[in-house]
């Protein structure tokens, strides 16, 4: 009897299952309504969420003829998902993706539509520097929404119990640590599981110590610029003196990115290096948020590199399927629908915007508005290694990043395996 | 009945449903991942026709190290084999005997095999946690702190850290093939042996263990050709890392394939994988054989 009860129950669910399918799909066809499919990383869980809903909002409203079908996806996840949708050709009308070396062979696939002549309209509003990163043989692939760069996090009550001003120097940096180490806090919290984490710090002091241009002559190979220099190899030594004299806390080995940025946000940790939208997080789930403040990453080398040259820009991009079947209409709604969530996401708090301020901003929480402060006031932008490599030798720099960390390799191996990587796919 | 039994046509009729199915998701990508990897391809653009120079490179390129993940593939189901097998046997052996509460245990011993692997991941990250996790907590009251670890985060713990969930997770499964051996030896033998004065461990050593020899075979074969598949514990829990410390053939597969864009040498990886669990399968098929005649 049991049997025959279970039984009927799963016919029931499966039946109830298949009458759902059914009925979703006569709603998504009602109305004359056209659709345009949008992918995005921005899950429930991501702090930009709500930026893009709104957004969407907006461009409907003002594109009463038009839907737009939202589907988030996992970060990591749709690494994949996107790589395996351009080769499979099954890309949504619009979707977001990686500026540089990343959305690269998406761009000479030629499965993305070029943008130039629909950028045209919003020139003044949103600069064209902010768009290198989405131009490839000088063509325009994408249209971009927000400028992350790498900053310094610290707390405030920490600092000031121990008596340390804001490091504006590597020296002073390494003294912070030093005394903050003696105090028996964790001077830096990081996470070398997600090596990007500690890369942040790593491509900032790099940054720091030999200048924009450099630096960027060396990762795009161009002027022979070598890696091998003594401007990288100061960075790389830098960062194993920071592991030697205790700033890093002993299981950033093993800990991921959520697991190490709770610590600083709970106060236990003194400082924390990652992109802009750790401002969001500060604004949104630490419990005290005037104890945090934000600043540039210091500088290692005054000859070069100035407290305003910032690693980060533009990154965040979307871009248009060329099968797309509305595709003149998507390529105008990468525009707006990035305008949109350049201004929600900056109203929020949560990131720093791309395109001009031409609405009020009075009551952007605090620390957003520093770091948009900063950044309008920036000498220059350099992309993050990860993201400006293209994907074999940014994925090769994070093993070889995570080995230097461990010491598996010393910082004169790591600048000549930079090197010989960066020359091998030349 | 019977008529339908003999009608080839029927037969065939039934059969197609399943052969289609078996032939467009197994059979056929098989095949496209053997011609993906004789391509120099990242995905996305045209590939370019390299011959076998994949296969060339997977043994000679150090940045690839394919043989390390070989080896790694290899100490698990060293493993497997050796201790896992064991556990499960002798866990089957006593449930099998009916001691009390032998429903419930069977039950409990398999549940890890129910939970999702993503889930047993998550739950043995916790474990592992170098701050809060149980092991070093545990580690440290009982005043071993000399042996409080980074264990997934350590290249020396990495692998060892990883396999340990690995095997606990299929001991439920093996125990329960072998649960089911044990069950079907004709009570019989046993009763004839037990007249003959011998012990329980002699009864199990010389009659049971003889009798489910068969799906001993079939256990090993699934232990070792599931470590040469084995991804999403590892997926979870290193990733491969660090340094490719833990790093398997089909970690590997996926970050040439989705982290470096080298779909034509992911795909070599996977025919090799492939390649290799038909040849294990085999052998040890071969090997029981040999000891039968």
């Amino acid at each position: 009897m049991k049997k025959k009860i279970l039984s009927i129950a799963l016919c029931l669910t499966m039946t109830a299952g298949i009458l759902a399918g059914c009925g979703a799909k006569k709603d998504s066809d009602s109305g004359d309504k056209k659709t345009l499919t949008m992918w995005s990383i921005a899950t429930e869980a991501d702090n930009m969420h709500s930026s893009y809903l709104k957004a969407i909002e907006e461009y409907e409203k003002a594109h009463p003829d038009y839907k737009i079908k939202f589907e988030t996806f996992e970060n990591q996840a749709y690494k994949t998902k996107i790589k395996s949708a351009v080769a499979a050709n099954e890309l949504p009308d619009i979707f977001f993706t990686f500026g540089g070396g990343f959305s690269e062979p998406f761009a000479k696939s030629g499965k993305v539509v070029e943008l130039d002549k629909y950028y045209e309209k919003y020139k003044d509003l949103l600069p064209e520097a902010a768009l290198k990163n989405q131009t490839y043989d000088g063509k325009l692939y994408g249209s971009t929404f927000t400028t992350p760069v790498s900053m310094m996090f610290y707390n405030k009550a920490i600092f000031k119990k121990n008596n340390i001003e804001v490091p504006k120097t590597y020296d002073e940096l390494l003294n912070a640590v030093k005394v903050l180490k003696k105090a028996g806090i964790t001077p830096i919290s990081t996470s070398v599981k997600d090596t990007w984490v500690l890369g942040m710090l790593h491509d900032g002091l790099t940054l720091k110590s030999a200048g924009p241009t450099k630096l960027q002559n060396a990762l795009l190979k161009k002027d022979g610029q070598s890696y091998n220099d003594p401007d990288m190899l100061q960075s790389a030594k830098d960062v194993v003196e920071l592991k030697k004299a205790g700033a890093f806390e002993d299981g950033a080995t093993g800990l991921s990115n959520d697991e190490a940025v709770q610590p600083f946000l709970d106060g236990k940790a003194a400082m924390f290096f990652t992109g802009s939208w750790l401002g969001g997080d500060v604004n949104n789930k630490s419990y005290n948020k005037d104890d945090f403040g934000v600043a540039p990453i210091p500088v290692v080398n005054d000859k070069n590199a100035t407290l305003g040259d910032f690693m980060g820009g533009a990154s965040d991009t979307l871009m248009v399927a060329k099968s797309s079947k509305n595709k003149e209409v998507a390529c105008e709604a990468a525009f707006e629908i990035a305008k949109n969530i350049s201004k929600n996401a900056y109203l929020e708090g949560v990131a720093i915007p791309a395109w001009k301020i031409d609405y009020d901003d009075s009551k952007v929480a605090g620390m957003t508005k520093e770091i948009a402060g900063y950044t309008t006031k920036a000498h220059s932008f350099t992309l993050w290694f990860d993201t400006l490599l293209q994907a074999e030798d940014a994925n090769k720099y994070l093993e070889l990043l995570e080995q230097l960390y461990t010491g598996g390799i010393t910082p004169e191996q790591y600048v000549k395996a930079m090197a010989d990587q960066l020359d091998s796919t030349k | 009945m019977g008529s339908v039994r003999n009608n080839k046509k029927a037969i065939a009729v039934f059969i197609l449903p399943a052969a289609i199915l078996f032939i467009v998701i197994i059979i056929v990508p098989i095949f496209m991942s053997a011609y993906y990897s004789l391509l120099n391809w990242d995905g996305m653009t045209t590939g370019k026709f390299i011959g076998f120079q994949n296969y060339v490179n997977l043994f000679t390129d150090p940045s690839v190290n394919f043989m390390k993940t070989l080896w790694d593939a290899i100490i698990l189901a060293v493993f497997s084999v050796f201790i896992q097998l064991p556990i499960s046997l002798g866990l089957a052996l006593v449930l099998a005997k009916g001691i009390k509460g032998e429903r419930f245990f069977l039950s409990v011993f398999f549940i890890p095999v129910l939970i999702s692997s993503v889930v047993i991941g998550q739950l043995w990250l916790k474990i592992y946690n170098p701050n809060y996790g149980l092991l070093n907590a545990f580690l440290k009251a009982v005043g071993l702190s000399k042996w409080v670890h980074t264990w997934l985060g350590d290249e020396k713990t990495a692998l060892m850290a990883v396999i340990v969930p690995i095997l606990w997770q299929f001991i439920g499964y093996h125990m329960l093939l072998l649960y089911a051996g044990v069950k079907s030896v004709p009570k019989e033998l046993t009763e004839a042996a037990k007249i003959d004065g011998a012990t329980s461990w002699q009864i199990s050593w010389n009659v049971i263990i003889p009798q489910i020899k068969p799906v001993i075979r079939m256990c090993i074969i699934f232990a070792v050709v599931g470590s040469f598949k084995t991804f999403d514990m590892i997926y979870v829990l290193t990733n491969g890392g660090p340094a490719h410390a833990s790093e398997v053939p089909s970690t590997l597969m996926i970050s040439l394939i989705f982290g470096r864009n080298q779909y034509g040498f992911g795909s070599a990886v996977a025919i090799i994988i492939i390649a290799l669990c038909f040849i294990f399968a085999i052998g040890i098929r071969r090997v029981f054989k040999v000891e039968e005649d």
